[in-house]
């Protein structure tokens, strides 16, 4: 039988195969899902984000490794659920109206999801108002946005504004990314964070629930 | 430098280019038109200009600037029709051999865009990668549909009295790091489709070379180069298809690679396969 421990280097590596054999494996005897997430699953992400922050790893390996945890992730969903675990925060996340940019947003989502994180994909081109419905369905969530054009971009401060005016501002966290978003962006339309890349998203998403 | 046939549009001035956004940031116009001279040298036979989000009077001054260093036509690159029509009315034809600029991009939800020829004549290059359902924009998925955003901007564009020699279908190329969704398969397809419908016989074809292989490492395990031989092994196989133009890097030595070439291999089994193991094949080339 594979150990439990193998799953972290199985997801580090990206070998979606071998993470759902562990998984089961696991399952089967009646390891802990929790501790199975939290010791080995959370943390192999955590080092593929490291690796990819240094260079080590690129988008590729993110991807292939996001998969891997994707595969384990949705076996142990369930047993999840039944042991009432809870998620790490939850998250509503869509690429800005006007934008059919998706593949750094979806790899923001899958790394998310990856840490635990319940993550609702509006998917793309999604207008204000969609946000705020979202964010209201879903309230406590973090609004996390994405968008790669310039001409584009201008289309956070809409949704910041609609949060505003549906008076959801002050319960949601909105955090943006993409390309052509910067810091000084972000602090001049009163979003709450941003990232450059998906495991940067990871940490700022737990620096907004509190959890880091 | 370029292979014979292969049109080279010279990418740098762009705002999304982290160094040429510098210089736009700190208003060092000096920079930007030193840019333009160093790729005319270098045989760019366009020259793009992208100001980002600034105002349509800053588009308007690059490109008087830049016009007074080099007799090469530009390519106005913008979706916003404001600052495009800040550019062509700048835009001297004399001043490039009587040669008219581009305008990078018209897209099936931008038609209105077509208006601006009344302000300076122009090529369009037309973005084939999008359609429009319900009024707005959606990415083309599958080859079909590529083909048939491009009859509907060819239409257009004949519609507004342009000649098909005049006008540029751009497909769309994305990064084939992240392709999991079968994104070279449905270009490659959809080339196909235009290559054998003779409406499309006099159209030319282009893609922003470049994009095809951001966020991948530069070298392979070996210490070769991971980024040139990619982008040559895509010029290998879709110019054959009719392929004559590209935005892409005077600094690049654009090539066509024998088919045993390692790179024209990870073309192939990327497009055979397909999703995920897609992924997995451009790894192992690097790796
Ligand atoms: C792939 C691509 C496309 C594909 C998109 C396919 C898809 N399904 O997404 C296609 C071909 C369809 C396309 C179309 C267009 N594109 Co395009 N595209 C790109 C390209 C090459 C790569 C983007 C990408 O996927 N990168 C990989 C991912 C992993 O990186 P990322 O998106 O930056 O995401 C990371 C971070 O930004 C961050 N992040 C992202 N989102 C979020 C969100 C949050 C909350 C957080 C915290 C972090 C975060 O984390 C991610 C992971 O590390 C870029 C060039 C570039 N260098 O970025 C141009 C680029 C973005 N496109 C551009 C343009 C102009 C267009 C078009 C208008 C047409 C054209 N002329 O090319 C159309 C517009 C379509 C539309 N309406 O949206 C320009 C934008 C210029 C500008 N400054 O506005 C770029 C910069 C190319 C260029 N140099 O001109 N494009």
């Amino acid at each position: 039988m594979p150990e439990p421990a193998e799953l972290y280097d199985a997801i580090v590596t990206g070998n979606a195969k071998k993470a759902e054999e562990v998984t089961k494996a696991a399952l089967e005897a009646n390891v802990n899902p929790t501790e199975l997430l939290g010791k080995y699953m959370i943390p192999a992400m955590d080092e593929v984000g490291k690796r990819f922050e240094c260079n080590e790893y690129f988008v590729p390996e993110l991807l292939i490794a996001a998969r891997a945890m994707k595969t384990a992730l949705a076996l142990l969903t369930p047993k999840l659920a039944e042991a009432g675990a809870k998620a790490a925060g939850r998250v509503v996340i869509g690429t800005v109206q006007g934008d059919l940019h998706d593949i750094g947003k979806n790899l923001v989502a899958s790394m998310l999801e990856g840490a635990g994180f319940k993550v609702v994909d509006l998917g793309v081109d999604v207008p204000a108002q969609k946000f705020v419905e979202a964010a209201k369905e879903q309230e406590g969530s973090i609004v996390a946005m994405s968008a790669l054009l310039t001409t584009t971009m201008t289309q956070m401060r809409s949704v910041l504004q609609a949060l505003e005016a549906a008076g959801l501002r002050r319960k949601t966290k909105v955090m943006i990314g993409g390309a052509p978003i910067t810091q000084q962006y972000c602090d001049e339309i009163g979003a709450d964070g941003y990232s450059d890349n998906a495991s940067g998203a990871v940490a700022l998403a737990r620096r907004l629930v509190g959890v880091a | 430098m370029a292979i014979a046939g292969l049109t080279l549009i010279g990418e740098t001035i762009n705002d999304s280019v982290p160094s040429t956004r510098k210089l736009f940031e700190a208003g060092d116009l000096a920079g930007i038109v030193e840019l333009a001279r160093f790729q005319d040298e270098k045989g760019a036979a366009y020259i793009d200009v992208n100001v980002g989000a600034r105002p349509p009077e800053f588009m308007a001054d690059v490109v008087r600037r830049i016009q007074e260093v080099t007799a090469k036509p530009l390519s106005i690159d913008t979706p916003d029709p404001a600052i495009a029509k800040a550019g062509l009315a700048a835009y001297d034809p004399a001043r490039a051999g009587g040669r008219k600029p581009l305008l990078n991009s018209i897209s099936p939800l931008r038609v209105g865009m077509f208006d601006l020829l009344s302000v300076q004549p122009f090529r369009p290059i037309l973005l084939i990668s999008e359609r429009v359902e319900d009024g707005r924009s959606r990415p083309c998925q599958t080859a079909e549909q590529t083909y048939q955003a491009a009859t509907f901007l060819l239409a257009e564009a004949q519609r507004a009295g342009l000649e098909p020699d005049d006008c540029i279908l751009d497909p769309g190329i994305a990064p084939i790091g992240s392709d999991t969704e079968g994104n070279l398969k449905r270009l490659i397809g959809a080339m196909e489709m235009l290559h054998n419908d003779p409406k499309f016989a006099r159209v030319h074809r282009s893609v922003g070379l470049s994009n095809f292989t951001v966020q991948l490492p530069s070298k392979r395990a070996d210490g070769s180069p991971v980024k040139g031989p990619l982008e040559n092994a895509f010029l290998t196989k879709a110019m054959p298809l009719g392929l004559d133009m590209i935005i892409g890097s005077v600094k690049r030595v654009y090539e066509t690679l024998p088919p045993e070439h390692p790179a024209m291999q990870c073309l192939e089994d990327c497009l055979r396969l397909g999703g995920f193991e897609a992924i997995l094949r451009v790894r192992e080339f690097y790796r």
